[in-house]
């Protein structure tokens, strides 16, 4: 096909390889990828600004929204921030339950992860496997906190919910499954020929990349960095449990599943040792709603990668600036870098290896009306697709407006025999007895 | 005549054909699910999805050529439903036979390949073009190793006619096991023809999409499914009677129902196979095919042109 | 002597006006305060020699005349340094920083973005985080800005 010439496609912002949308746009030369060109920022929710309008009870809430998978973390490096800028101590059991939090989030995330980086390499068998053994860690941090997802288990100064024995004894019991089944896809990952056929060597990032492009987390480690925030800049209670820093040098796609799958195994250590040393005690502390002036930065190992907040107060109940940076905004640099050369084929495993989340990434700012830009009129764009219509083939194409489109799909099935007005009456009416 | 067109409407001609094809289909994704610990879909999944694809409203992209964009999927459809006619099911004989319907066959197996090639193509797509041009490279790869071991069975039987190589084994049940090289060599080809993991690379759907099918919907997606189906089916009852052709010397009404379960076993073996591995990339597939099937079905060949030597 | 200490001797050491400027706000925590003009030569310092290898991110902040920004930079050590530099509102310009650290540029977009800074050296490309059709002149994350 176009012989001499490279063509573009586009991957994104909608695309069955991308779970959320972003732009890729690929220019391709046969099955090669001779460059590219990333668009971010289609999930921005002005969640920065967002916060500079609600006091800080609200904003944890609203925090702990910035993404479903790593919830905890951004809860935890934010509230970790303001208890700083107050000056508050925070009791230890509330550190422990925190980190055990935090590292149930870790095996979920890379659970999820493994899951989905099977489904990228067609691999669709180790998808259903490991989702299916996510289920029980996320029915562990249901029990834990009520929640599978966005465990609301922060509070400024501690924790909501403190952990009964009970509970204990059935987080022992799912973390012992959980090790058994990991054990066996580390096995599977490792070894299996088509996988490593498909990891090795693909997505290269060697270790002066990574440091060059600020790689961070599963993503540097993976290329020899030895970096983690939860040792070298330790928070809740990471400076008195031992684990290890797992890195890996394949600097491959391989190597990050390693990286991650290794992982796993030593969260559920963390796990336990939280677990056996958890301290008597209050979980939580009385802090003002007014925080005093001041400024903090924290910083977090979420499951891919250092998290940043910046708080900043002006000593009302309300921050001054709130800064998120989330750790794909980080390693998406280095995907570019990874992808030069490459096939497209690869491209989503690719992208997948270092676990993008595009909704932590793009935050702030959302707007409820928006001008288009001077010189083009909503009228004159759809004029352009209308004179598109009229120069092709078809000559009765018409450009529709949604209204016309919905009414129009309802008049055809309705000429198929599938008439849907009966149902809706049916509906309104239940609506209206309400 | 009203025979002929019995055998090629009803039985085991389209309607048969059609209706086999959606069962393989619905066993073949029951085990692939079973296999990955789901439920998997109720028996009339497959009957229902056809049926409400056949109810959706046709859509021809306005860049497409209409015709060939039409066109394509009656192509392959009407390819692999031919071939079955050629297949000897229930006796020694098939609805339709010749000497040399085997490399007729063979052929007519082609076409569907071609067909979603020419679909994909003429729907101007980029995801649909590039999953065309992929299906073609791909089709280079796995037929030479497909043709050499299923000519190298009819070598041994002497004979280019289905009719005459399935006689040929089921009264020699043992020289079955001579082929069982070939036969190996042959699923693992029809992977690639059938565009399944690990060679779903046409349709991947993370990278283009649904390749070649891209832009289909409504009818015209719901006959190329079909065709995939029947494709599926063909080519395990191929398989059936080439390599092992042991229903017919059982009679009529149990001989078709070990066909029958001889086929639906190839196709679980299909979807064993396709549920633990991984999706290759395009020229890691092209070298697998010429490194390791190629020189494999070569040594079938060898084999078979030794034992004809010794034993015929 | 703490490292923290370690390194504001430093500092001190080789630019004498930090005096006083540069303080430890908790361990592992260093905040400097300083004026543009003397931005580039202090980041470079601590880029090159003090070991800040890790680029985390650019916060800006809105302060009525002026807009700050602040870039974290990290060490291995689990060090991080924020140095805090501020330029007038009414032309903020800012030199880029993608020399030391190529993976700053999406940073320094968003502060295009949002606070209306001027990156000088910032090679085209796509905006971010903003839609194309954004209105010129808008910059959400300043404090005089108001949803419509």
């Amino acid at each position: 096909m176009h012989n001499s010439d490279k063509f573009n496609i586009p991957l994104g912002p909608q695309h069955p390889a991308l779970k959320e949308p972003e732009g890729f746009s690929v220019a391709l030369k046969g099955e090669k990828i001779m460059g590219m060109d990333i668009r971010l920022g289609y999930n921005h929710r002005g969640i920065e600004k967002a916060c500079e309008e609600r006091t800080y009870i609200q904003d944890l809430y609203l925090i702990e929204r910035v993404c479903g998978i790593c919830s905890h973390s951004h809860s935890t490096c934010f509230v970790q921030a303001v208890e700083e800028i107050a000056g508050v101590q925070v009791p230890k059991r509330a550190l422990y339950i925190r980190t055990l939090i935090a590292e149930l989030e870790r095996v979920h995330s890379h659970l999820l992860w493994l899951g989905v980086a099977g489904h990228e390499i067609g691999f669709d068998t180790l998808l259903m496997y490991t989702w299916r053994d996510r289920e029980i860690v996320m029915d562990i941090l249901a029990l834990l906190t009520g929640n599978r997802v966005n465990y609301g288990i922060n509070t400024i100064g501690g924790v909501r919910r403190d952990i009964s024995p009970k509970q204990i004894e059935e987080v022992y019991k799912g973390i012992k499954t959980l090790e058994e089944r990991t054990r066996y896809y580390i096995e599977v990952a490792t070894q299996e020929t088509t996988i490593i056929k498909r990891l090795s060597g693909v997505g290269v990032l060697s270790r002066e990349d990574a440091l060059r492009l600020d790689a961070v987390g599963p993503t540097a480690r993976a290329s020899g960095v030895n970096r983690d925030v939860r040792r070298d800049d330790p928070y809740a209670a990471y400076a008195e449990i031992k684990f290890n820093v797992i890195t890996d040098d394949h600097n491959d796609v391989y190597g990050r599943t390693v990286v991650r799958v290794k992982e796993l195994m030593e969260s559920y250590a963390i796990v336990k040792q939280c677990l056996k040393d958890l301290p008597e005690g209050p979980i939580t502390v009385k802090v003002p709603r007014k925080i005093p002036a001041g400024e903090a930065t924290s910083r977090y190992e979420a499951p891919r990668g250092e998290d940043l907040h910046y708080v900043k107060s002006n000593g009302t109940e309300k921050p001054e600036r709130v800064k998120v940076r989330a750790p794909t905004l980080a390693n998406i640099q280095a995907v570019k870098h990874m992808l030069k050369d490459r096939y497209l084929a690869d491209m989503p495993i690719v992208i997948a290896a270092i676990d993008p989340c595009f909704s932590c990434t793009d935050r702030l700012v959302y707007l409820s009306h928006c001008e288009p830009p001077k010189g083009v009129k909503q009228s004159q764009k759809r004029d352009c697709f209308a004179s598109l219509a009229m120069t092709s083939r078809f000559k009765n194409a018409k450009v529709m407006s949604w209204e016309a489109l919905r009414t129009y799909s309802i008049e055809w099935h309705r000429v198929h025999g599938i008439d849907f007005s009966e149902l809706n009456n049916t509906f309104r009416k239940r609506l209206e007895k309400r | 005549m009203l025979n002929s067109l019995f055998f090629i409407l009803v039985f085991p001609g389209f309607l048969f054909v059609s209706f086999f094809g959606l069962v393989a289909e619905y066993v073949d994704r029951k085990i692939y699910a079973r296999l990955q610990n789901r439920v998997g879909p109720p028996w009339f999944q497959t009957f229902a999805d056809f049926i409400k694809l056949l109810g959706k409203e046709d859509i021809v992209p306005c860049e497409a050529n209409a015709r060939m964009f039409g066109l394509a999927p009656i192509f392959a459809l009407s390819a692999v439903v031919t071939v079955f006619l050629y297949i000897p099911i229930w006796r020694y004989d098939a609805a339709f036979s010749f000497n040399g319907d085997i490399i007729m066959a063979l052929y007519l197996l082609t076409i569907p390949t071609l067909a979603f090639f020419i679909g994909g193509w003429y729907s101007t797509s980029l995801f649909a073009r590039l999953g065309s041009v992929r299906c073609v490279t791909q089709l280079f790869a796995y037929e030479v190793p497909l043709f050499m071991s299923i000519l190298s069975a009819a070598l041994l039987a002497n004979s280019w006619s289905l009719r005459d190589i399935a006689n040929f084994y089921s009264l020699r049940p043992a020289y079955c096991l001579f082929n069982l090289l070939g036969f190996a060599v042959s699923m693992v080809a029809l992977l690639g023809k059938l565009e399944k993991a690990p060679f779903d690379i046409p349709e991947a759907e993370t990278e283009i999409v649904a390749g070649a099918f891209t832009e289909y919907s409504g009818r015209l997606l719901a006959l190329l499914r079909l065709a995939i189906d029947i494709e599926m089916v063909v080519g395990a009852a191929l398989f059936v009677a080439v390599f092992f052709p042991f229903a017919l010397a059982l009679g009529a009404a149990l001989g078709f129902i070990v066909f029958i379960i001889e086929v639906l076993a190839v196709v679980a073996l299909l979807s064993l196979m396709r549920t633990v591995v991984a999706r290759l990339r395009i020229d890691q597939m092209i070298d697998f095919c010429w490194k390791y099937l190629v020189p494999l079905a070569l040594l079938q060949l060898l084999i078979n042109l030794i034992l004809k030597g010794v034993l015929v | 002597m703490s490292k923290e200490e370690d390194i504001i001797q430093e500092l001190i050491n080789k630019f004498g006006y930090l005096e006083g400027a540069v303080k430890v706000q908790r361990p592992r925590r260093i905040l400097l305060e300083i004026d543009y003009k003397n931005f580039r030569e202090v980041f470079a310092f601590a880029v090159k020699e003090l070991k800040f290898g890790h680029f985390c991110t650019i916060t800006g902040l809105d302060e009525q005349d002026n807009l700050s920004f602040i870039y974290h930079l990290a060490q291995d050590s689990g060090i991080l340094f924020n140095l805090k530099t501020s330029v007038s509102k009414a032309n903020p310009v800012l030199e880029t920083v993608i020399p030391f650290f190529p993976g700053a540029e999406i940073y320094e977009r968003e502060v295009v973005d949002l606070f209306g800074a001027k990156v000088v050296g910032l090679p085209a490309g796509n905006r971010y985080p903003l839609t194309d059709d954004w209105p010129a002149g808008q910059y959400p994350l300043r404090k005089d800005w108001k949803q419509h």
